[in-house]
Formats: structure tokens, sequence, C-alpha cells
């Protein structure tokens, strides 16, 4: 019979020494293990202290408070240069989920769109899929981005001035898209309590329902009823909520005229200036009406090629329906030199032509060309304006703009004034350079606050050189989004494939047996059971993007990574803004992966 | 009485083929119609713009500055030597192997050799700088070779070789005397271009027995060791490379204490790179070890052979042998991540793409720049080796999975 060997006992009985034992061996181990790492950091914290004390740099987090002063084009909340570093680093963060989420999205859906088309009876589309993957995702991120940004969207969309209208009031152009957007305003909060309760009864209601089919043993949807009397209460709660004219105590609206802008605020004060601790009034509906004004502009218009062409001209987005009589004319008849001049249409362009055969009429062929005519380009237009109404909701920080119209006859009589006088060729609108202080006439112009429901209707336009009002997703957003998405769904429609491929064909085959339509068999037999095995794969591929999304210096999107970087760069606070980094990342990839994977173990298959 | 039939239908033929493939229901032949549409019109269009359109003068004029950037040009025989070096041995290495196995390799050297082969036909008539050199790293390939198939003993030393040429290479493209001496030192802020890319590549080869003993580690049953690995391995993993090549640049001169400027970028960004990949390193390996099943182990221990021994000489073996598809993946990825150390000013490929040879005022007097150019010529070329890796990958896997069953 075997003697039972205890540990730490050799199989004749004596003690085995401590150096042999294992645990004893392991204890050491790990302790040599920690006072080297110990070690590691001490020394690294004493090189990290002399250094920083050499330097002054700041070692914690106070910076976080001083003002930001870094521009970034895109925020989802109120964000100024005048922030604080905090809320940079907090618009950087939005900014981050906001490019991965839609890019998530958006991705899932080409990947399987992808992934299904490799597995596509029809040869064309199998061989257009797998060249889509096999070039796609062998070809380094850096460099699609770049392509996107800097090679197809920011030279290849019209100009900013020459945005091209989509349907739907839809504006598209190098500085982006723009679509018109519903958004809350001041009666919001009003509607919100209807909106609970509307939430609350769907909950109830669909609960009820759900039982009493249940309880009924038939088959039914759950849905309809509680669906319905959810968007009864809202729709009342919204009528009620948007009934009469109340309008915040104190609203006021300080327009300046002769730039186009204004603000909408609560009048603190009473003095109808908006001042700095006064607060902005987001999303207020306003038309803005002026009995009449002008705008200038001259001809040089710059091509998407990059050629200059003197021939046509473009006034600022001005709408057909927004005015009630229009007038385009030369600022100076000398100059124009016996051009002959056409107002083409809205939005507001047209062209300037020599009349060589005298027909009063443009032909073709009597464009001002680069070249053709030497010196030109001087030639201002004027437009004037009557009755010019246009309905403008303020953005999130009290905004309101419209082109800077000068009063009638001003500008002509600037113009005369500095005959001879230099200017800039390249300069599109006059307008903006402002006038010697003082001399800008102040145009009489009527800002009336409308009446509105608790949500309210952004529409985009282009008052001067950007889009204004809407939803705005800048060229850079546009980019990285569609590099990340075109990108990452190479590697989803992979992953797409193999899962389908691996539901045994038997599936398949019994599904058709059962008489199931092809799409029925794909969506209610095959594609559940491939989405198992998707999925696993597919959230490493979603972390994958959200940390892809860092590559946005490359098109110059502000989010997480950028702002952060120039932050560090800024302040030279090197350890605080590391920390931050790693620890934003770390907890980004943390909470996506922990939804992911709650969403994972929902449709896991159940085993017993 | 004989049964009269008619044949059957051929299934063969173009007709057939056609109408199985592309034909096959009325959706599915206007869904081919429609896609063959659209697809002539866009490659008709490309190929138009490619021919006659697009300005490729800018990307064969600046073609050094995509090889190796700055890297003054009487030293120009360095790198080309290294590449030579590589050649020779990778060329040993297929002739030793030809009667192996490993077609793959073969395969690969192949296609290298015939873009060596090329190229050197380019220089032999239009690049007179590196003409003999080129011409030098042909031979040396083709000499490799032919020494590794007359004479298979040289396979004992390729090993050796191999593993010296790594750090002997390196040396000897930084140069040992400072000034206009013997080999002359060159600052790593003048290295750049493909060559810059292929180095920094080669992080992956320090990360391997990083990543092996992380993925041990992480494997240990010591909770201290343990949990170390598991929280490098989790924190690299969480954040992107991008962000790790930045901290490095900010952080490394701070940990060493020393002046920025003794810390070339490049080694701030090798030693990102290496460290970030070891992490990932150690998450395929563990892969590996995770596959190799239990009772090896067990009987390796029944056989009386130490833990250590164990790990050496029965686990790892199949482990790594399991992963090498993964590490090729690995190093794909990696290939196409360093075209991010523009973040730290590097002038790898990519970067002298987008920021040098883009803002050249010649390229900026072309009429809407040479963007597009720019970024099919960077993708075209990263593609090629990328995707030559990956269907070596593939081919891999098979192999190996065949060997498995």
């Amino acid at each position: 019979m075997a003697a039972t060997i205890r540990p730490g006992q050799s199989r004749s009985g004596e003690r085995i020494p401590f150096y042999r034992n294992v645990k004893v061996i392991g204890f050491l181990v790990q302790l040599i293990f920690l006072a080297l790492v110990l070690l590691a950091l001490l020394l690294l914290y004493r090189n990290i202290s002399t250094a920083l004390g050499k330097s002054r740099l700041p070692a914690d987090f106070g910076f976080l408070d001083d003002r930001a002063g870094i521009p970034i084009a895109e925020a989802p909340i109120r964000y100024t240069p005048e922030y604080p570093y905090s809320r940079a680093l907090l618009v950087g963060v939005l900014n981050t989920l906001k490019v991965s989420l839609v890019g998530v999205a958006l991705t899932s859906l080409l990947g399987v769109l992808i992934g299904v088309m490799r597995l596509s009876q029809n040869w064309l589309l199998r061989q257009i899929a797998t060249i889509y993957v096999a070039t796609l995702r062998n070809t380094p991120l850096a460099v699609q981005i770049v392509f996107w940004f800097t090679a197809v969207l920011s030279p290849i969309p019209p100009r900013i001035l020459n945005a091209a209208e989509l349907p739907g009031g839809i504006l598209f152009s190098n500085k982006g898209l723009a679509f018109p957007w519903l958004y809350p305003s001041y009666r919001f909060l009003a509607w919100l309590p209807w909106l609970l309760v509307a939430l609350v009864v769907l909950i109830i209601l669909y609960l009820v329902r759900r039982r009493q089919i249940f309880l009924s043993d038939r088959p039914g949807n759950p849905w309809p009823l509680p669906l319905l009397a959810a968007v009864v209460i809202g729709a009342v709660g919204y009528l009620v909520a948007g009934a009469g004219n109340k309008l915040p105590e104190g609203i006021a609206v300080d327009f300046n005229s002769s730039r186009g802008r204004g603000t909408v605020f609560i009048d603190a004060n009473g003095n109808g200036r908006f001042d700095n601790d006064e607060s902005p009034v987001p999303f207020a509906a306003t038309t803005v009406r002026l009995s009449e004004g002008e705008l200038t502009t001259n001809t040089q218009n710059i091509t998407e090629s990059g050629r200059i062409v003197h021939s046509v001209f473009r006034f600022p987005l001005i709408e057909e329906r927004e005015v009630g009589a229009v007038e385009v004319t030369f600022v100076n008849e000398e100059d124009a030199g016996g051009f002959a001049l056409r107002f083409t249409r809205f939005p507001t362009t047209g062209m300037v032509y020599e009349d060589r055969n005298g027909n009063g009429a443009f032909d073709r062929g009597e464009e001002l060309e680069e070249g053709a005519t030497t010196g030109f380009g001087n030639v201002e237009l004027l437009l004037t304006v009557k009755d010019f109404e246009r309905a403008v909701v303020a953005d999130r920080d009290g905004q309101i703009r419209i082109p800077a119209f000068k009063s009638v006859g001003f500008t002509a009589q600037k113009a005369r004034e500095e005959a001879g006088g230099s200017s800039n060729p390249f300069s599109i609108f006059s307008p903006m350079q402002s006038g010697a202080g003082g001399e800008t006439a102040e145009l009489a112009a009527e800002v009336d606050l409308r009446r509105s429901g608790p949500l309210v209707l952004s529409k985009p336009s282009v008052p001067v050189s950007n889009y204004v009002g809407g939803i705005r997703l800048t060229t850079s957003y546009l980019a990285l989004l569609l590099a990340l998405v075109v990108y990452t769904a190479s590697f989803i429609a992979e992953i797409v494939r193999a899962g389908i491929q691996a539901v045994p064909k038997g599936q398949r085959e019994a599904a058709q047996a059962l008489g199931l339509s092809n799409y029925h068999t794909f969506s209610l037999v095959v594609f559940p059971q491939a989405l198992r095995i998707i999925l696993p794969p597919m959230i490493s591929q979603y972390l994958n993007l959200t940390k892809n999304s860092s590559l946005a210096p490359l098109a110059a999107f502000g989010e997480l990574f950028v702002v952060s970087s120039i932050m560090a760069n800024q302040t030279g606070a090197s350890i605080p803004m590391t920390v931050i980094l790693i620890v934003s990342y770390v907890l980004i990839s943390l909470v996506f992966a922990v939804i992911l994977n709650l969403v994972n173990e929902r449709i896991k298959l159940v085993e017993r | 009485m004989a049964l009269t039939r008619k044949p059957p239908k051929a299934q063969t033929g173009v007709l057939m083929w056609l109408r199985r493939n592309l034909f096959s229901s009325p959706a599915n032949g206007i869904l081919t119609i429609v896609t063959s549409v659209i697809l002539a019109g866009a490659v008709i269009n490309l190929l138009r713009w490619t021919l006659f359109a697009a300005s490729w003068e800018r990307v064969w004029v600046n073609l050094r500055l995509f090889a190796v950037f700055r890297y003054p040009v009487e030293q120009l025989w360095r790198p080309m030597v290294i590449l030579a070096v590589i050649m020779g041995l990778l060329g040993a290495s297929v002739g030793v192997a030809r009667h192996g196995s490993s077609r793959i390799l073969r395969d690969v050297y192949r296609n290298i050799l015939g873009l060596v082969l090329a190229l050197t036909l380019v220089a032999l008539v239009f690049w007179e700088s590196v003409r003999w050199l080129w011409l030098m790293v042909s031979l040396t390939s083709l000499a490799g070779y032919l020494l590794g198939a007359v004479r298979p003993r040289v396979a004992r030393a390729l090993p050796w070789l191999w593993a010296i040429s790594f750090p002997v290479g390196l040396l000897l493209l930084y140069g040992v005397t400072p000034g206009s001496g013997f080999l002359p030192i060159v600052k790593g802020h003048d290295w750049g271009g493909f060559m810059l890319t292929l180095i920094l590549t080669t992080g992956l080869i320090p990360s391997f027995p990083l990543g092996v003993a992380l993925a041990l580690g992480r494997r240990s049953k010591l909770p201290a060791i343990k949990y170390f690995c598991i929280g490098f391995i989790e924190i690299i993993r969480g954040a992107p490379l991008i962000t790790w090549l930045f901290i490095a640049s900010l952080l490394l001169p701070l940990i060493l204490d020393t002046d920025p400027t003794n810390l070339p970028a490049v080694l701030r960004a090798y030693v990102a790179i290496t460290l970030f990949s070891a992490a990932y390193m150690a998450e395929n390996v563990r892969g590996g070890l995770q596959a190799v099943p239990i009772g090896q182990e067990e009987a390796a221990r029944a056989l009386g052979l130490s833990g250590w021994q164990t790990t050496r000489l029965i686990v790892l073996p199949q482990a790594l042998r399991a992963v090498i598809p993964a590490i090729v993946g690995q190093a794909i990825a990696l290939f196409k991540d360093t075209s991010l150390v523009f973040i730290v000013g590097l002038n790898d490929f990519f970067n002298v793409a987008k920021d040098i040879v883009a803002n050249q005022p010649e390229s900026l007097r072309i009429p809407g720049g040479i963007q597009l150019e720019l970024s099919l010529f960077l993708a075209l070329t990263y593609w090629f080796f990328a995707y030559r890796m990956s269907t070596a990958s593939r081919q891999l896997e098979r192999q190996l999975g065949v060997g498995e069953r």
C-alpha cells in the first residue's frame, strides 16, 4: 500500500528543505517580482519628478479649469474656445462616441450586405464583394482616411457658395452635409411630462396586453394598442404644451443688421443688449424682416478644379419666396466696360458675359474666361432685395444669422469713394470686410419671435460662408465616418460570411422542405443561428472601430485624441494627459464591451 | 424495346455557365445587368482618369523620397547591402528547403524576387545612383538560392545568420563614427520612406519573446505575476496604438530623465510599437496555449519533466505552431499601422506622401493637387505587400490545419 505523502514531506518521510518546496518558491518568486516592479516604479517616479521639477510643467489636474482656447468645429454640446479644458475634453469624448456609435450602426449594415453578397448565387456580386474585402482590408486605414478627406470630400463636392440642394432641403458642399433637424424649443419642458406619461402608459399597456395574449393562449401582437395610446397622449400633450403664446419672461433679440447676426436671450437687466452674464435662448424660432437691403459680390469664382472663372457670380443662398423683389446691377457701370449681365435663377446665381454679337442675350462662347479678358475681375455686382423675410431658428447658443445686408445706396457710394483703390481680388464677399468704424449705416431690421411648438424645425442655410441652422456634418466627420465604416465593413463581411457558412446545410434544406421562401429561410432560420457565431468576433470589430476613431487627426476631426493631444501640447501636462487618455479609452472600451457582451448573453444559445 | 429519351440538357459551356451564375432568375438577371452597367462605368472612368487625367509625374520624380526619404545618396549602399543580405538569406533558406514542404515560403520568395528583378531593370535604365546596387541585390538573392540548393549544409548556419542580421543591419544603417569618418552616423530624423515602414514593422521581432513571456505569465498560478500580466495586456490593448505612440513621445524622455533630443523619435516610436505588439502577441500566443490539450502537459509531467521543461519542450512548440497564421495576421496589421507614426513626426512611407510630396510647391501648382494620385499610389503599395502576406497566411492556415487532422 502506498503511503500518503503530505505536502512538504518527501516519500521517505524526511522534511523537504524550504528552498525546494514549490509553495515557498512560488511565494519567493512573487516577492522578488513585486520588489522588482516596485523598484522600477520608484525609479520611474524619481526620474519623472526630477524631470517635472526641472521643467515646472503641470503635474496635477488643476489646469483643467483654465480657458481652453481650442477651436472645435463640430461640438454636440454648446462649446466655444472660451470654455475650460474640461469642457473641451468632454466635447472630444462626445465626438468620439458620435463617430463610433454611428459608425458601428452603418458598418454593421454594410458589412452584413457585403458578407451576404460574398455568398450570393450571382457570380458578379460575389466577385465584387470578394474584391471589396481583399482590397479594403489590406490597405491602411490612415491611407483611406486621407483618401476620403483630402482627395475626395474636400476637393470634389461643390464649393459652399454653390452648395448643391438635394431633395428634402439637404445641402451638400465641400463644408459637408447639412439637413433639416427637429430641435427642442423652450416649450419642450412643458411637453416633457406628457412624454413621460406616454412612456409609462406604453410600458404598462404593453405588459397588460402581453399578459392577456399569454392567458388567452392565442397568437397576437402586443404592440399596436400600447403604441397607439402612447402616440395619442404624446400628440395631445404636444398640442396642449404648444397652445397659447407664452414666450419666456424677458426674452429679447439683440440683432445687428449690418453684421447680419444676433442673439436671442433672456434680457435680465432690460437694456436690450446681450451681455456676457445673460443666458441665450437656444432654438427659438424667429422671423427676420428687412424692407430693403443690398449685397455685393464680384464675379471671380474658383471652380472645383482650382480654375478661376470670371463669368459666374453668386450671392449667398436666398430662396425666391424669401424676397418681394430682387434686382442685380453693376456697382460701377464704367468698370463693367460694356459687359452684359444675366441673373439666371434662384438660388441667386448669374453670369456676366461679353455680348459680342449684340443680340442682348447670352450665347455660348461669350463667357469671360481666365486670360480671355485680362485685367477683368474688379467688377462688383450689387444685389438689391425688397421685402426680405427669412424664418430663422436660433442655434444652440441663441445665435441667429442672415446675410449681412447693407442699406441701399451705401455700397455704391462706398465703391465710388474707393474707386481706384486696391481691392483684394480673392475676396468674394466685400460685406465681410466691415467698413471703417461707425461708417456702416444701420439697417432697419425687424426680428419677431415666432410661436412654436415644443419642437421646432430648423432648416440649414448659407448666409455667408458656412452652414447655419439644421444639423451639420462637417467634411472631417463625414470622411472619418466613411473611412471607418468602409474599412471595418471589410472585416465584418468576412465574419458574417464565416458565420453563415457555419450554419449546417441541413438547416437550410429543412427550411426549404417546409416550404419557406428563400428570404424566409435566410431571415428566420439561417441568420438567427449565424448571429450567435457572428456576434463575439463582431464585438471586437466594434471595439476596433471605436479605437480606430483616434485616427481623427488625419481628417482634422476634434475627437478625444485630437483634443487631448492639443491639450498636451498647449499645457505641457504630459503625465495628467497620459492618465486622461488611457483612462478614457480603457473606460470607453470597457463600457462598449460590457454592453455588447450583455447583448451577446441575451441571444446566446441557452445550453443545458 | 429500347426506351428513347431526350439527352439531358447541357450543364456545361459558356451559355450554361452564364445562365447558372448570372441569370438564374429574372431578378438575378436584372441585378446582373444593373451591376455590370455601374461597374463598367466606374472602371472606364477610373481607367480614363488613371491613364489620361492623373499626373503621375510627381510620384515618379519623388520615388527616392518614398523609398528612403533623406538618407544620404552616397550612403545608400548601406540599406541596399542590408536588402541584399536579407534577400540572400531568404534565398538560401528557400534553397535549402527546396525538397521540403515549405512551398509557401518559396512562393513568397519568388514574388519578392520578381519585384526585385523588375526594380533592377527599372534601375538599370533610369536610376543612375543606385543602378549597380540594385544589380547587386538581384545577384545576391539568386546566389543565396543557389548556395542553399547546392550546399544544404548551410542550413545549420542560417538561424544564426538571421539572428545576427537584425542588430548588425540596424547598426550598419545607423553608422559608427560621428561626422564623416568610417560609416558616418545617419541620424534617425533622416530615416524615412518605405525603409522606415519596414524597420518599424520589425518591432514585431522583439515583441515576440515579450509576448510569449506575457502569455505564460497570464497563465501563471502565481497571482502577483498573473495580475501584473493581465493588467499590462488589457491596458495596452484598451487604448489605440496612436495614443501609445503619442504617449511614448511625451513620456519616454521624462521616464529616462533625458532631454527629448537625446531620444530620436524613431526609437520612441519603436519602443511604443514593440510594447503594443507584445500585448497583442500575448493574446495570440495565449490562444495557442489554450489549444494545447491538457493531456500533453500531464503526460510530460508524468514523464518527470520539470515545469519549465514541460513548457519549453512540450507546450510552447505546439502552441506556437498553431499561432503562426495569427502572427502573420498581426504582422499585416502592424505593417499597416506603422502609418500612424506621423503623429510623432516621423516621415515614414505614408507621411512622405501626405506631408512632404503633397505639399511640394511643384505638387501644389497642379490644379486640384495630387492627393488622389498619392493616395492611390500609397494604397496600391501597401496593398501589394499586405495582400501577399494575407494569402500566405491563408495558405499556412490550410497547411497547418491539414497537419493537425
